[in-house]
């Protein structure tokens, strides 16, 4: 059987999960491995949860956030760029391969953007395989 | 070190006397000259059990949350150490007002697990505190080694070699935390980890659940994590943790231009932003 | 019996023991000497004061899987871990360590309810003790009336000779195993009596010494006493001590699920922590570190006593060489038996 990654997004409510929204509504399609979930603004996101989300056996994690300069609540996304990119220089040095872990700017209106980079998200994983390494449970399914 | 000793000493006797301060955080003696402890002195009699010597390595800031708001502390601090203190002071856990800080200004300092110098390698490369009300000693002068010279052959090695390093390394974890405790910015009531709810890691340690501790307290440190080092140095078993906070640590200067500790008015590097930031860091 | 084999064929000695049962055994790594269940001979090492760790991982790991579960739509599937009845061996067991089997004994096997994974690892290993050599300055093992060379409690005896490692049967399951191990020699007559000198000799190695004379009535009677703050100063509140302890025994029995798939254990717990005592409604009856310090010193040396008879402490060491505050419990009790 082919493998399908598992892929989690996280999307912030007012840019990238409404742009996600019209990817939908204007019949774009898309690969399903993406399982979106909504934050009501990037800099919610905790890095513990991208930790998490391959501990627990998450093949790729994307997130997605408003364009600096545009954040809904005017700073948080600026937040959350330095808190993401720490994160990644910390899975680049414990060597859990930094390029399972993307942050794109995606605003409401970019519905096609927002398809065309899952699409390639999920090819690049798909080529990189399964995360295995910090994934050690990853034999137990529901 | 033994003027430091002397003026140390001095300087406590003096600060209780007037009743300046309530309690004076240095080092006392241990069981043996080796093993030097942290001491808190709360009268004149107690600071005739003060020592300074080179094995006195343990960062004093970490005492400093242990007492209530509002109470008078002075304390010994070298280099890293004072550091902290600027951490502590930014993030506004203590007030300047209440700290009369004793700086020294540390060379020749050894691990007594080791009996091996200290060095960049191991700590910052400021041996002289950044803030002080009285200072001890002469300031002193290392030859200047970066302190992330010794990150060179970790970032020189392939991912998938730093993961089998890394791997390796914190299979060994135990989960004492020793290493959270020694820190002084690891002053969470509860810390994430002690948390049933979330549960953010399994108590038990597996490889998994020790990463998810240590990498997330490597996140947490981001920014605030002044290199004293006592992190490895409390670990039981000497799994070298100093080496990846390093590695934050320069990452951070590198990508917001700043460096832990500096200055009492900086604002820590993530609790704040700077529209410039580029998107590179991302990269 | 007295037999011996040289130091160049210790890994010998333990592929020969590794066919009798699992073999558990020093191992250094760069984390120090600790027992390790050993996969490959070459692994053991016998050139070390003592381990790190001590050896109570054997019968009481630090996981110990219990119930393996699965819930599903129509209800949980659980099976209890079938318990452990594999022969073990385990190899270079200091005196003061194999005391504290003892000690534990009477907590997880002694009368009421018996522990049964303390008892079956117990009944099924054979302890191979190691006599020391010298002495470290934080060792206290003299205060428990263990020799540095007492064979008391294992059952199979040795001692590090010039050229060879001299080891002799104390119990009978002992005999019995060395016995059956034909790799190894008999000892000469010169070695027997080099065997019985440092046995007898084992005096001239004493440690410094505890007055522990009254220790659970005078802990108990000082409970209140401020000294326990200055005391608990320097301490971190880590678990580093109750971690390398060998009569440490506090655990915690936690579910850990994941996916509906998960596994009941007993994992390590420390009083130090600060969420040892922590209760669902929120208090914590010990928030301060001197309650908890103050508490650690009481188990070992008062209630322990009171309930078993016994110190729960062998004088290892090992708490004083790995506290990263170098906090010495020799100080910390003689400091509250000298209080007024």
């Amino acid at each position: 059987m082919e493998f399908e990654p598992k892929i989690l997004g996280i999307a912030c409510n007012w840019c990238t999960y409404t742009g996600a929204d019209l990817a939908g509504t204007t019949r774009i399609q898309y690969p399903h491995n993406i399982r979106v979930a909504r934050v009501m603004c990037s800099s919610r996101i905790n890095p513990s949860f991208i930790f998490r989300a391959f501990e627990l056996g998450a093949d790729g994690v994307l997130v997605g956030g408003c364009h600096p300069g545009d954040c809904h609540y005017s700073t948080g996304n600026y937040y959350a760029r330095r808190k993401l990119a720490v994160t990644k220089k910390i899975l680049e040095f414990a060597g859990l391969e930094p390029e399972r872990f993307r942050v794109e700017w995606i605003s409401a209106s970019e519905g096609i953007r927002y398809a065309d980079i899952v699409k390639e998200f999920t090819e690049e994983i798909r080529a990189l395989g399964p995360q295995t390494r910090f994934a050690v449970r990853r034999d137990i399914e529901a | 070190m033994k003027r430091i000793e002397a003026r140390l000493k001095e300087e406590a006797k003096r600060l209780l006397e007037n009743g300046e301060v309530e309690v004076v955080l240095a080092y006392g003696k241990g069981y043996d000259d080796r093993h030097p402890m942290p001491y808190a002195a709360k009268t004149v009699t107690d600071t005739e059990r003060i020592v300074f010597n080179e094995y006195c390595t343990h960062n004093m800031a970490r005492y400093l949350m242990d007492y209530p708001p509002g109470t008078r502390i002075a304390i010994a601090v070298k280099g890293c150490d004072s550091r902290a203190v600027v951490v502590l002071l930014q993030e506004e856990k203590i007030k300047r007002e209440d700290l009369v800080i004793l700086g020294i200004p540390a060379a020749g300092m050894r691990d007594a697990k080791t009996d091996q110098p200290i060095d960049a390698s191991t700590t910052c490369d400021m041996p002289n505190p950044v803030l002080y009300d009285i200072l001890l000693g002469d300031e002193v002068t290392v030859p200047g080694t970066s302190p992330y010279k010794i990150l060179e052959e970790l970032e020189g090695m392939d991912g998938k070699d730093r993961w089998a390093f890394w791997s390796g390394e914190l299979s060994r974890c135990i989960r004492c935390y020793a290493c959270r405790n020694a820190c002084p910015m690891c002053y969470c009531d509860p810390c994430f980890v002690d948390q049933a709810e979330p549960r953010w890691a399994d108590k038990s340690p597996s490889l998994e659940s020790n990463l998810m501790f240590h990498l997330t307290r490597f996140y947490h440190l981001a920014g605030r994590c002044i290199d004293c080092g006592e992190c490895s140095r409390a670990c039981p078993m000497n799994i070298p943790l100093h080496l990846f906070h390093k590695k934050v640590a320069k990452e951070c200067e590198a990508m917001f231009d700043q460096a832990a500790g500096m200055s009492v008015d900086d604002k820590p590097a993530m609790v704040d932003f700077r529209v410039e930031d580029s998107d590179e860091i991302l990269l | 019996m007295l037999r011996k084999i040289g130091f160049e064929r210790t890994s010998e000695l333990v592929s020969a023991l590794m066919e009798k049962g699992e073999v558990f055994a020093p191992v250094a790594n760069s984390a120090g000497v600790n027992f390790q269940k050993i996969q490959e001979p070459g692994d053991v090492t016998l050139d070390f004061y003592n381990t790190l760790q001590s050896p109570k991982s054997v019968f009481f790991p630090q996981t110990d899987d219990m119930v393996r579960y699965r819930l599903t739509h129509e209800g949980t599937e659980a099976e209890e871990v079938p318990l452990d009845f594999e022969p073990r061996i385990v190899l270079g067991v200091r005196p003061c360590d194999v005391r504290s089997f003892e000690v534990m004994d009477r907590l997880f096997s002694g009368g009421g309810i018996v522990d049964p994974y303390w008892e079956n690892r117990r009944k099924s290993t054979t302890i191979i003790g190691y006599a020391f050599d010298k002495v470290d300055p934080a060792d206290f093992y003299s205060t428990f009336g263990i020799g540095a060379a007492d064979p008391t409690g294992s059952d199979i005896f040795m001692v590090k000779g010039e050229s060879a490692f001299l080891l002799k049967g104390i119990t009978e399951k002992g005999e019995e195993v060395l016995g059956s191990i034909d790799l190894i020699e008999d000892a000469s007559a010169k070695d027997k009596e080099y065997f019985e000198e440092r046995l007898a000799g084992a005096s001239l190695l004493e440690t410094r010494t505890l007055a522990t004379e009254g220790t659970a009535e005078k802990l108990e009677a000082v409970f209140e006493n401020p000294y326990w703050v200055g005391a608990a100063a320097p301490c971190l509140n880590c678990g580093v001590c109750t971690f390398v302890c060998p009569t440490c025994h506090c655990f915690d029995i936690q579910d850990e699920t994941l996916f509906g798939k998960g596994v009941r254990r007993r994992i390590w717990d420390s009083c130090m922590f600060t969420d040892f005592t922590l209760h669902t409604s929120g208090h914590n009856p010990r928030t301060k570190k001197s309650q908890r310090l103050r508490q650690r010193i009481n188990h070992k040396f008062s209630y322990y006593v009171t309930n078993f008879d016994v110190i729960s402490c062998v004088g290892c060491g090992r708490c004083i060489r790995s506290c990263p505050v170098h906090i010495d419990i020799v100080a910390v009790v003689e400091g509250a038996m000298a209080l007024p």
